[in-house]
Formats: C-alpha cells, structure tokens, sequence
C-alpha cells in the first residue's frame, strides 16, 4: 500500500504524464471503479492485467471520454482535463486504440488517416501531396512494407486497421496512446513490427498503456505494470520486480467468503455423459455430471463455456460425438428435444435470451411449462398459476404481482424468475450459465444457497461462471476450458484460483514460455 | 415482503365492478373507448355546431345496423387475422390479394367456374363447400407466406410484398378468363352478406328508425373476434406467439417450436382473409378478382391503432376491435357529413400514422420511466 502511494508524488513525473486521481464509476449493481489513482508518464510503457470486469475496459473508457467517472479527476502538468466525448479527448492529445477500429470502408489509407484535414488544392483533393506525406510518415515508423497509402480501407487486416488508427493518433500530436489487447489478431511477426513501434513512441516521449492478457508481451515489453481486480487498483509495479505467476496470483488474490454452504452430497449415479464432441467451437470435449453434484466450467470469455451449453441443449450442432443421459445415448436436434429429455438452460444473457421483457412474470415463470399444461390446445390457467406462484415463492422473488412486467424488476429478482421457470419444468440436468452475473450481492447469496438445494434433491447442475470464487465454493468438480478444449479437471479440494487461471490461459502460458526460450536463445 | 404480498393480492380480489371491467377490456384498451366516444361525440355533436349537417343521422338503426356494422366486417375480419402476425413480430401485407383469391374461389365453387369450379372437388351450389374452398385458398396462400418466411428467411414484409402480387395475379388466373364470376342468382350464398337476424326482436325505434335486425355479417365478425380473443389468451399457441414477438430467442429456448408457430400465424391470417373474401363475394354478388385490393391498409390501421406494437409481443384482440370500430365509425361519419372519399383516404392514412406514433411515444416514455426509476 505505501508502495502505491510513493508513486503518485508528481514531482518526479516527468512533464506530458497523465495524473489519474480517486477515479470511480459505478453503473447499476457493480462498482466497476473504485477510487483509482495512478500516473501515466510520458516516456514509459504501463500495462493494465485484471480478470475479466477488473475494470480495465471502465478505466479505458473513461480515459477516452467514452464514459464520464462519477468523482475523481484526470490531468496532464497540472492542467484539469475533463472529456464530455472521445473527440474532445483525441484534441487533449490523448487517445484509445480499441480492438476493432474504426475505419472508413470506401476510402483509401491516406484518406482515412488525414480524413478531416485533406490537403487541398483549388477545392479539390491533391492527391499527390497527401500521398507523399503519407508515405514518408510510413516510412518514418518503419510501416511502408505492410501499409500503402493506396490501399482501401475495406482491404486491410485487423493490423493494418490497427496501424491505420495509430498513425491517425501520431499525425494529430498525440501524447497518450493506449492499446486495447493490439495484438489478439496479429501474427508473430507483426506483432515484432508494433513492439519496435511502440518502442520507438515510447523513446519519443509518449505515454503508452497497454492492455493485454499475454503476460508474456507484457513482460518483454512493458516498464511498469498495474494490476487491477474488483475495480481496484492492487499495486503498480516495475516489470522487473514481477514473473507471470506473480502476476496471476495478484490478479486474483482474494479471499473466499462464507456464503458458500456445500450440504449437497453427490450420488454415485451418472446422469449426464458428454464424450468426444466436437463442432465449430469444440474440440473433442468429454465430462459428465452426477445426480446430486454441481459441475463448474472455468475459463476466459471466449473458451466456448456458453457454446458448449448450447450445444447440449440442441440450441447449436455439434459435428459429431454422443450426448448420453441415464445412460442412453440421446440425439438432441433442438431445445425443444433438450426439454422433453429432461434438460434446462438458463442461458448466460438474461435479458436478450432468457426473458420476454415486456409480458409478465406470470408468463415468464411458465414459458417452459405451458406445453405440459395444455390440453386440446388449452392451457389450464388455474394449474399454471398455481406452479407459477409456487416457485415464484420459493425463489422469494420480490414483485408486487404476477401480472408485474417483468422488465420493470431488479435483474436478482429477473434471474429468480428464470430458475422459477426451470424448477417449474423439474429438469434432470439444469445447465447454469452465469446466473449471477449483474446482481446484486444478497440475490447473488440466495442463489447459491438454491444451487445447493437442487444438487440436494438430486439434480446435476452445470454451472458456468467466470468468478472464480463462486465456482471454488459451490462445485464438486471444475472442468476448466481453453479456446474450446477442456485444459483441466479438478476435484473440490485442488481447487485454488491460481490453477484454475493457469488452466484456463494454458495456450497463452504454453506461449509465453515459447518466447522466452527464443529470446534466452538469441540472448546466447 | 411475503405479507406485503398478500396484501396486494388481497387487494386484487376486493376491485370494484370499474377496476373488473378494466381487467375484462384490459386497461391498455380504455384510451380506445375514450377516443371512440370523443369520436362519437365529435360526428354527432361538434359537426353541428361548426355547421355541418348529417351528424343527427349517425344514431339510428338504419345508419348503425345498415351502415356501420356492415361496413367494418370485412376490415375487421382482415384485421384479426392480421392481429396474430403483428403480434408475432411480423406483419403480412399480402391478406387483401388473399382475399381477392378467396372471393373468386368462392364463387367459382358455388357456380362450377373458373379453375377452382373446373376441379370438381367442392360439389357446386352448396354454401358450406364455397366457403370451404375460399378459406383453403386462404390457408394455403398463408402456407405459402409462412414457408417464405421460415425457409427462405425472407423479411416478412418483403416476402408478402411479393405475394401481394403473386396472389393478386393469381386471383385473376382462378377466375374464367380473369372475368368477376357472377353469384346473384345464388340466394344461399348471397344471404350471408344480406341476410338479417332477431328481426322480430321487440326493440324500440331510434330516432324514429324502426330495428330491422342484425346483419348476418356483423354476427360472423362478433363470433371471430371472440374465437381469436380465446385462441390469442387460452391456448398454448397464443401464448407461443406473444412469447416469439416479445423475445424470439427466450421463446426458442424455452422449447417453443419457433417456426413452425411463424407459419400457423400466416396461416391463420391467410385463412381469416380468405373468409373475407368469400364475405365479399357474397356483398358484391360477385366473385371479382379485384374485390380485396386494397383491404390491407384499413386492416393494418386497425391492428396498430388497437395497440399492438410494431415489433409484436404487445397488444390484444379486443384492442384490435375497438380500433375496427373506430376506422368504421370515422369513415361512417365522414360520409353522413358528406367528406368525399379522398379527404376520407387522408384521414385513414393520418391515422395509422397517428397510431404508431403513439404507440412509439408509449415504448419511449415507458423505458424514460424506468431509467429514471432505477436511478
């Protein structure tokens, strides 16, 4: 703590360093900043790490004027600066190179890079001076190999879209530059060509933030590094001082609370069985779940979790590879199947797949069951609300009818809703995909506790979460996944979030190692 | 909370006979019966105080059972049909070519005419299998925009763009050398245009016009918006389609066979149009190719002026009817008024235009209200 302290005395900064102090944001449910205060000096290279929803992206945007913080305040050499827009934020020199840039289709690179200032010459574009300029700057940073100024902006990669965003910055004076996880779509070699870049802006004096998960890249090319988690800023360290376990371990280091209750105890009886699946996402992927147990799946956003859900629930194909339940091998071609054979999913976003916002919780809560409640065409009213009431009670969801519109509730007691109507449907696996993200903190307790109650009654859970905490305090076993492969299997008393971060980064780990044995070689 | 619940339930069972009324019309349908009496009011008091005179003529029962009740069946019947896929998240543009198709397949069964008559499946001069044979038309037509739609993944409105021509050109194609197959002689088939019920019923005259029964029209209309006010709010399948117009992904993923559910929609709004159309076959005492052209735009007024949302999961039946009403009653009083047909196109088209927009201003103001709340 004192250590993060001792950076923040501006006097040392050198001059065109970006003061960020006591920076909150809060949105509805979260605190997704948390009283941050850090400097990003000029002439150096700093990196974000955090955990998915650490606050990295928050911070990001706030920085670019895409979101305005609720307090604390930013400044270059004591002058206040404050960004109602991106735009008055790329005139303060300062700029965010997302993932995907932004790039005019129809309009060549020079265009594109000089959109807005075009050189020209009586009222119309000179083309030959706006050329030349553009391939002397390319020239300059060492690009004139991979990006011409002719090139239309459909045609490019994601890396020259990229370059294309950046010398836009460098031509418009910036003086901070972030990069948003640049290198996700680059190959190793231009990956080689932006380090020398950065290298090179960083030599020229600009302040540089770089986001990544590649610990890896982090470490060969970074000077300092700020890890983030819960919207908190944990420690800003010099690169030199820190390796990737490190790292990890301060990214997630938190403590377990006690409002996991495992009571549940798991039968011997097999009730799902997965084996060799395999489709666009998933390679080769095998588990099974036990009546009565609670199955989590880790992983980064992107390892094909909610895929995978999908898939069993007939909402996605699968190339090939058996589904078994009790045994049997099942074929199921759509949820429709998934349903009649005694599978629930409550998918991972609430609101776009899960619920009809605008009818009520009435018919929400019995969207699945009024197949089961109709006869001749009718469905019998007097049962469905009686289910309906029943569940909604025990879920203890909080609404003033059951005719409320259910977009007008708290996203809890939305989510309460949802499990309602698959406790209603008396599934024999229920697949959980993140069922607590975006509530509350009391919601998200209940829920927990009705996890164990299901297991308890014998049900076999799949619960596919990204907070490492939940997924260590209520599964029996963890399954971890890495770009659409299982990396891991875990029994509850291996669990720690370090392996499961180590196994659900497998790739990027096996990656970083790659690079470090050809850099010791080139060392010799 | 638990107790608070039960208080508020309690609450519910102890309304009063207004609160239970507003439960049976749904409350999203009073501003309807607002409007519509203001309407009223308008036609028949307001016109003579700014010199228009006809006004006095709107509350008899020759202008309401003569009139009115006739003039808004067909519409309404279009409408209903149109009801179901606009709740549905789509919209069928194609229902006035339908019944068109309906009509002349109507009559050609009756008289043994034209390609439907030179089958020899519906035995001729029988009312039933005439009527059969133009909602078959209808059904399928609506097959054939569901499978459009489902298949093809064509966007609705495009898809029965498509058809609306198709099926106006095949309307001319049943007919005998895409000549109108006369049906006047066919006094069975005619009556359900022109027929009367309860004309003996003891009621008294209304500004001194005598009660000369119901239409027979107007009583088909009264039992398909009862039928289709029971099919949308007790039957698994209306509830399958208020679910894919709210959310289409929650639905299928609460196991509801999406498209199969797009298609029975379009069928149903096709089949609906095709009874139109033998309706109108029997009140033109022709079965003419060009006898539905049209009908869509009315239809369409009605279902968003009723309340359903543009984007469907919203919206019932009933509104549906009160805004049939509503159409009837401003073109009815326009003519007693002696607005010419032109200025009466105005004014319809004004009013869809009108409709959506408040249903517009009710989605926007609705969503104000609750970011406001959440903070």
């Amino acid at each position: 703590m004192e250590r993060k302290e001792d950076n923040l005395s501006s006097g040392i900064n050198p001059p065109g360093t970006l003061e960020i102090r006591h920076i909150s944001k809060a949105f509805p449910n979260v605190q997704a900043l948390d009283d941050v205060s850090l400097d990003i000096r000029a002439g150096e290279v700093l990196a974000f790490v955090g955990e998915n929803g650490a606050g990295k992206s928050t911070l990001l945007k706030i920085i670019n004027g895409d979101y305005q913080p609720d307090s604390g305040t930013m400044s270059i050499d004591g002058e206040q600066l404050s960004f109602p827009n991106p735009y008055i934020a790329h005139k303060a020199g300062i700029r965010v190179i997302y993932q995907e840039p932004e790039i005019i289709s129809g309009v060549d690179v020079a265009e594109n890079i000089w959109v807005g200032e075009l050189p020209m010459k009586n009222g119309f574009l000179d083309r030959k001076t706006l050329y030349a300029t553009v391939r002397k700057s390319l020239q300059e940073y060492g690009f004139d190999g991979i990006l011409q100024p002719e090139m239309m902006g459909d045609q490019l990669s994601a890396a020259q879209r990229q370059l294309v965003e950046i010398m836009r910055a460098l031509k418009s004076g910036v003086r901070v530059l972030a990069l948003d996880e640049p290198t996700s779509s680059l190959s190793d070699d231009e990956v080689e060509r932006l380090f020398k870049l950065v290298r090179q802006l960083r030599s020229q004096g600009l302040a540089i933030i770089y986001v990544s998960h590649r610990l890896a890249e982090i470490l060969t090319l970074c000077d300092r590094i700020a890890v983030l988690r819960d919207g908190r800023l944990i420690t800003v360290k010099p690169a030199a001082e820190l390796d990737d376990h490190e790292i990890v371990h301060l990214m997630v280091g938190r403590e377990l609370k006690d409002i996991f209750n495992r009571t549940h105890i798991v039968s011997d009886r097999e009730v799902l069985r997965v084996e060799n699946v395999n489709s666009r996402w998933h390679h080769d992927v095998n588990f099974h779940i036990n009546a009565g147990e609670v199955v989590g799946f880790s992983g980064l956003i992107g390892a094909g979790r909610s895929e995978l859900a999908k898939v069993i629930f007939g909402d996605l194909k699968k190339e090939s590879g058996n589904i078994y339940l009790d045994g049997t091998d099942i074929s199921i071609n759509s949820p429709d199947d998934a349903i009649s054979k005694g599978i629930g999913l409550a998918p991972e976003d609430r609101k776009k797949e899960g619920l009809v916002l605008i009818r009520s919780v009435l018919e929400n809560a019995s969207l699945v069951i009024v197949k089961q409640l109709t006869k001749l065409g009718f469905v019998n009213r007097k049962r469905e609300r009686e289910i309906a009431t029943q569940f909604v009670d025990k879920m203890n969801v909080k609404t003033p009818s059951l005719e409320q519109q259910i977009g007008k509730l708290s996203g809890g007691n939305q989510q309460k809703v949802v499990l309602a109507r698959w406790l209603a449907a008396k599934p024999k696996v229920l697949i959980l995909d993140e069922p607590t993200r975006g509530i509350d903190v009391g919601a998200k307790a209940e829920i927990y506790k009705l996890i164990d109650e299901l297991a308890g009654e014998g049900l076999a859970i799949m619960f596919i979460s990204s907070e490492l905490p939940e997924i260590i305090g209520l599964s029996d076993r963890v399954y971890v996944m890495c770009n659409g492969r299982i990396t891991g299997e875990l029994a509850h008393n291996e669990l720690t979030e370090e392996k499961l971060l180590e196994l659900s980064m497998v790739d990027e780990l096996a990656e970083s190692a790659k690079i470090k044995n050809t850099t010791e070689k080139v060392n010799l | 909370m638990k107790q608070n619940n039960q208080n508020e339930s309690g609450s519910v069972n102890k309304k009063n006979a207004f609160g239970r009324f507003l439960d049976f019309i749904g409350s999203e349908n009073l501003s309807l019966i607002i409007a519509l009496v203001l309407l009223i009011f308008l036609i028949t008091v307001v016109s003579g105080w700014v010199g228009l005179a006809g006004g006095n003529k709107f509350f008899t029962w020759q202008n309401l059972l003569n009139s009115l009740a006739q003039a808004i069946v067909i519409s309404g019947l279009l409408a209903l049909g149109e009801t179901v896929v606009a709740l549905g998240g789509f919209m069928d543009i194609s229902i006035g070519s339908i019944a068109s198709c309906g009509s002349v397949a109507a009559a050609g069964a009756l008289v043994g005419s034209g390609a439907i008559g030179s089958l020899h499946i519906f035995p001729q001069n029988n009312v039933f299998f005439s009527i059969l044979a133009g909602v078959v038309i209808g059904l399928i037509a609506g097959l054939i925009n569901g499978m459009i739609v489902t298949k093809l993944h064509v966007n609705a409105v495009v898809a029965t763009l498509g058809t609306q021509a198709a099926f106006a050109g095949a309307a001319f194609m049943l007919a005998p050398d895409g000549k109108p197959i006369g049906v006047v002689t066919q006094q069975n088939f005619t009556w359900l245009a022109q027929g009367r019920l309860f004309q003996n019923a003891n009621v008294p005259a209304l500004n001194g016009s005598k009660w000369t029964g119901i239409p027979v029209l107007t009583i088909i209309l009264l039992v398909a918006v009862i039928i289709m006010h029971v099919v949308m709010r007790y039957t698994s399948f209306g509830r399958a389609v208020y679910a894919i117009g709210g959310n289409t992904t929650a639905a299928r993923l609460a196991g509801i066979n999406v498209n199969s559910m797009r298609v029975r929609m379009f069928m149903i709004s096709g089949g609906v149009a095709g009874l139109a159309g033998v309706l109108l076959a029997s009140r033109t005492t022709s079965g003419n190719p060009i006898n539905g052209q049209g009908l869509e735009m009315q239809a369409m007024t009605a279902v968003f002026l009723g309340g359903t949302s543009t984007s469907g999961g919203k919206g019932t039946v009933f509104g549906t009817f009160l805004a049939v009403i509503i159409v009837g009653v401003l073109n009815n009083g326009m003519n007693l008024l002696g607005f010419n047909t032109f200025v009466q196109k105005v004014a319809l088209g004004m009013l869809l235009v009108i409709a959506v927009a408040i249903s517009q201003y009710r989605v926007l103001h609705a969503e104000t209200v609750r970011k406001s709340s959440k903070k």
